[in-house]
């Protein structure tokens, strides 16, 4: 028989729990973002309509406003932000140029599906400085999605339409399966809204750009339905350790 | 909108391939789909002008030639006497009415017309209002069709403000409320302008004299009334988008040739009023500040041939806007449409330097999350939309459903709807987190950072931690390694009025983050951020269960084998296995060891025999290795 010296005790598991996906994956892409110069600002989740739409040159008569479904609190005088914009607004009007923003976190819109919930969570970035032109927005966005993907990865960008960017680009990632994915939307800051924050437009320019991170989460974690973050069941939640 | 390949290449002198053509149409920023050839096109909302079939040649003919063959009527059109009255001219600047008569309507459509009907599978209506239809399809101009008969007395066009009953060309009666743009007749609404028209006044099979009215409502007078009163208007959607002010002339005399090549016209009178002049948009020449905006640098004769080919015109220094694209003002929007002939995927990257600064996430918060995950709790989002109040509760004036009607005032009453989602899933041990703002109207509008944590059952699934049951005691240890100087109110909850038949306790505690201080920086943590992004797995909603095997062995030398043996054997239905009891009695040379095995299936709800089956062939392989053996096993 062996000695009691001989035994090896069994390995004692220790049970680490995990990180939300959606935040673990909002963190990775704040980190990253950071890691190329810029800074992260924090605003509220409760907004008026000024700094969600007006300040953006979202018009009260505008389609686009009606593409934002909003949730409008305590009889209409507050909202609950569609974007992370306004909080880019607030940053621009605390700080003149150049500067480079981040913020992330949740945004709502009254839409309820397997592909879109009320709530979700989006990392938007803003820089503005002196002559920002497309062509580096074009570098930032292939580096950030090189990051995101692997430098493989194919994109394309087509003009697309926001209120607060002009030109405008959404960006789209190839597949596995050969099919298109829109991935982001970007542009350059319409002049109107850096008039809005009392930035000289004749002589700044800058960029945009915003990320969904329930849909980046979903296409590098190959989950399906997007409820499946929201329902803290344990068996998916532990996956992501 | 859907719009058929066939209609667009016919125009096209190079003929492009289908699959050319949306190559083309995605350069320009026109997303779609195709189906049997038909492109399902999404416009952005500013790209109103490219609601019709003519719009998207517009914007084609930056790569093609275009061939416009649309005859139109081109003779003289006598006057037509219509008792009118515009009080609202502001909303509606531009206006015509035409009335045509035929004597005999057609029984059969030909060439654009029919295609138009064939090659979208529409289901045609009445003769005037289907060539209506066709060219809002064909210019992106609505028009609407009344029957001549039903317009006795004094039509009216106004912004109403008021209660009003409207009952649809579809008999769906409305009760318009606050201002609306629409149509009277002798002071009954018969058309909610810009949107759809009324029953009484509309066309029908019989139909053989119409008065065709062909306007141009402000986007502000249309935008949302459709949504309000539930009516799927395609019309609503391009005048909201905005369509040209100065096609009208144009449209009603290609209606008249439309219906001319279809039936015998006896009668035929136009009458058109224009309260103001358009004045077409300016915008100086500057060819450096596209270049700066873009990055690029073109020349000044690349840049106007550019957007000449896309319908702009050159006057003097400056860019002349084309009456149909009231979505051009600045160099910006300028930029745009230059990069859109370039192509975006065309100008090169230009290397970004972004000055360097030292922003981190919040430390503290990350600290504790990484704590908290070291002790098996896993985090959690959870929606902020509540059925139940508070006295400070934040309402919702247009919730999803009355199930969500509230903004959370506090995190915990969601980690317990968690927590109890969790055991009937069979856990045992649930330790969770969530950090989030919350709001309330106490004081004013009020935002707390809070963190949230609950936990009940067993403290850990390993040997050492198994039978050990969550507690205040645990929990304020635990704390107190990381923040010895501060008092922790844990809390437990009762399950009396929780529908759950479980026993153990249920812990929370719920603070402001910014009670947390400083000390947690000194915390080192085990867990790390996984570094390459997992591929999930399916879940299963399934019951899983469980069965135990508990090991004698009094040769110390067989445990690493036996566990070797153990998680190694693998099955579909075994989900986990772990160790959940280890002793070693030195009096008696002997080890227990037991082990928990969890079974799951993804497609069906496990018997007994399936899992049985499974324990046999680990219990029959484990009895293999000799000095073993399963007390109690028969």
């Amino acid at each position: 028989m062996s000695s009691s010296k001989d035994i090896i005790l069994p390995e004692l598991v220790k049970n680490l729990g995990a990180l939300h996906p959606i935040n673990h994956m909002k963190d990775s892409i704040m980190d990253l973002l950071v890691s190329f110069g810029f800074e992260i600002v924090n605003g509220p989740e409760i907004e008026t309509e000024k700094f969600n739409f007006d300040m953006l040159n979202i018009k009260k008569s505008h389609p686009a406003r009606q593409m934002h479904d909003t949730f409008y609190i305590e009889n209409k005088s507050n909202l609950l932000r569609t974007h992370t914009s306004p909080v880019q607004i607030r940053g621009m009007l605390e700080k003149q140029p150049p500067l480079a923003f981040i913020s992330g976190g949740k945004v709502y819109r009254k839409d309820d599906d397997a592909t879109h919930l009320p709530m979700f969570h989006q990392v938007e970035g803003i820089y503005v400085d002196e002559n920002v032109s497309f062509a580096e927005l074009k570098d930032l966005i292939y580096k950030i999605i090189f990051s995101l993907f692997g430098e493989d990865i194919k994109l394309r960008f087509r003009p697309s339409y926001f209120p607060f960017t002009e030109p405008s680009a959404e960006v789209d990632i190839l597949s596995k399966d050969g099919k298109w994915l829109e991935i982001l939307g970007c542009g350059l800051v319409n002049p109107i809204v850096l008039d809005n924050c009392n930035i000289d437009s004749n002589k700044y320019s800058g960029l945009a750009f915003g990320l969904g991170v329930e849909r980046i989460a979903m296409l590098k974690h190959g989950v399906k339905d997007i409820r499946e973050f929201y329902k803290s069941n344990l068996d998916f939640l532990s996956q992501f350790k | 909108m859907k719009i058929a390949y066939s209609h667009l290449v016919r125009h096209i002198n190079d003929g492009p391939s289908i699959d050319e053509l949306s190559n083309k149409l995605f350069q320009l920023g026109h997303e779609h789909e195709i189906e049997n050839k038909i492109f399902d096109m999404e416009f952005t909302p500013n790209r109103g002008d490219c609601l019709s079939i003519n719009g998207i040649l517009r914007d084609l003919s930056v790569f093609y030639t275009i061939n416009l063959d649309q005859d139109i009527y081109d003779e003289q059109i006598s006057d037509l006497l219509i008792n009118f009255e515009n009080l609202s001219k502001e909303i509606c600047p531009k206006i015509s009415f035409l009335k045509i008569e035929v004597d005999k309507l057609p029984s059969l459509y030909k060439g654009a017309l029919e295609e138009y009907f064939c090659d979208l599978s529409l289901s045609k209506n009445n003769f005037f209002t289907d060539v209506s239809n066709y060219l809002s399809y064909e210019t992106g101009q609505p028009t609407h069709c009344y029957d001549s008969d039903s317009i006795k007395g004094k039509l009216t066009f106004q912004e109403h403000n008021g209660n009003k009953e409207f009952e649809s060309l579809l008999g769906k009666k409305i009760n318009l409320t606050e201002k609306n743009s629409v149509f009277l007749l002798n002071n009954e609404v018969i058309n909610l302008a810009g949107i759809m028209g009324g029953l009484s006044t509309a066309c029908s099979s019989d139909t053989t004299s119409v008065i065709i009215e062909c306007a141009f409502f402000r986007p502000e007078s249309v935008v949302g009334k459709s949504i309000k009163y539930g009516i799927n208007s395609e019309a609503a959607h391009k005048f909201e988008r905005g369509v040209d002010p100065e096609c009208h002339e144009r449209v009603l005399r290609r209606f008249v040739k439309i219906i001319s090549e279809h039936a015998n016209i006896i009668n035929l009178e136009l009458i058109s009023h224009k309260y103001e002049e358009s004045q077409l948009h300016q915008i100086l020449i500057d060819v450096n500040k596209i270049n700066k905006i873009i990055g690029i640098n073109i020349n000044i004769d690349e840049y106007i041939e550019y957007l000449l080919r896309l319908g702009f015109l050159v006057k003097g220094n400056y860019i002349e806007v084309p009456s149909f694209r009231s979505d051009i003002k600045t160099q910006n929007d300028l930029a745009e449409e230059v990069a859109r002939v370039i192509g975006y995927d065309n100008i090169p990257r230009s290397e970004i330097k972004i000055p360097a600064n030292a922003s981190k996430r919040n430390n503290i918060e990350n600290k504790i999350r990484y704590f908290l995950l070291d002790h098996g709790f896993y985090e959690v989002i959870n929606s902020p939309f509540v059925n139940v109040s508070s006295e400070y509760s934040i309402k919702v004036d247009n919730p999803l459903d009355s199930n969500r009607r509230f903004l959370r005032t506090n995190i915990i009453n969601s980690l317990v709807d968690n927590l109890l989602f969790n055991e009937r899933r069979q856990k045992d041990s649930v330790k969770l987190f969530e950090i989030s703002d919350v709001y309330s109207t106490e004081g004013n509008l009020q935002k707390r950072r809070k963190l949230s944590i609950i936990a009940s059952g067993r403290v850990g699934l390993n040997y050492q931690e198994f039978s050990t049951k969550i507690s205040i005691k645990y929990l304020s240890t635990i704390f107190a390694e990381i923040l010895p100087n501060i008092t922790f109110d844990f809390k437990t909850i009762s399950r009396d009025k929780l529908d759950t038949k479980l026993k153990s306790e249920i812990i929370y505690l719920e603070i402001d983050v910014e009670m947390l201080s400083d000390d947690v920086l000194h915390y080192v943590e085990l867990s790390k951020p996984a570094k390459e992004f997992i591929q999930y797995k399916p879940i299963s909603e399934l019951p899983s269960s469980y069965k135990d095997i508990s090991y004698l062995i009094r040769n110390y030398s067989k445990v690493e084998e036996l566990q070797n043996l153990i998680f190694n054997f693998k099955d579909e239905i075994l989900k986990d296995i772990f160790i959940f009891d280890y002793f070693k009695n030195d009096k008696k040379n002997e080890i227990k060891i037991g082990f928990r095995f969890i079974f799951q299936s993804k497609d069906e709800t496990l018997t007994s025999s399936q899992i049985d089956k499974v324990l046999n062939d680990i219990v029959s392989m484990s009895l293999e290795i000799s000095e073993i053996e399963i007390p109690g096993l028969n």
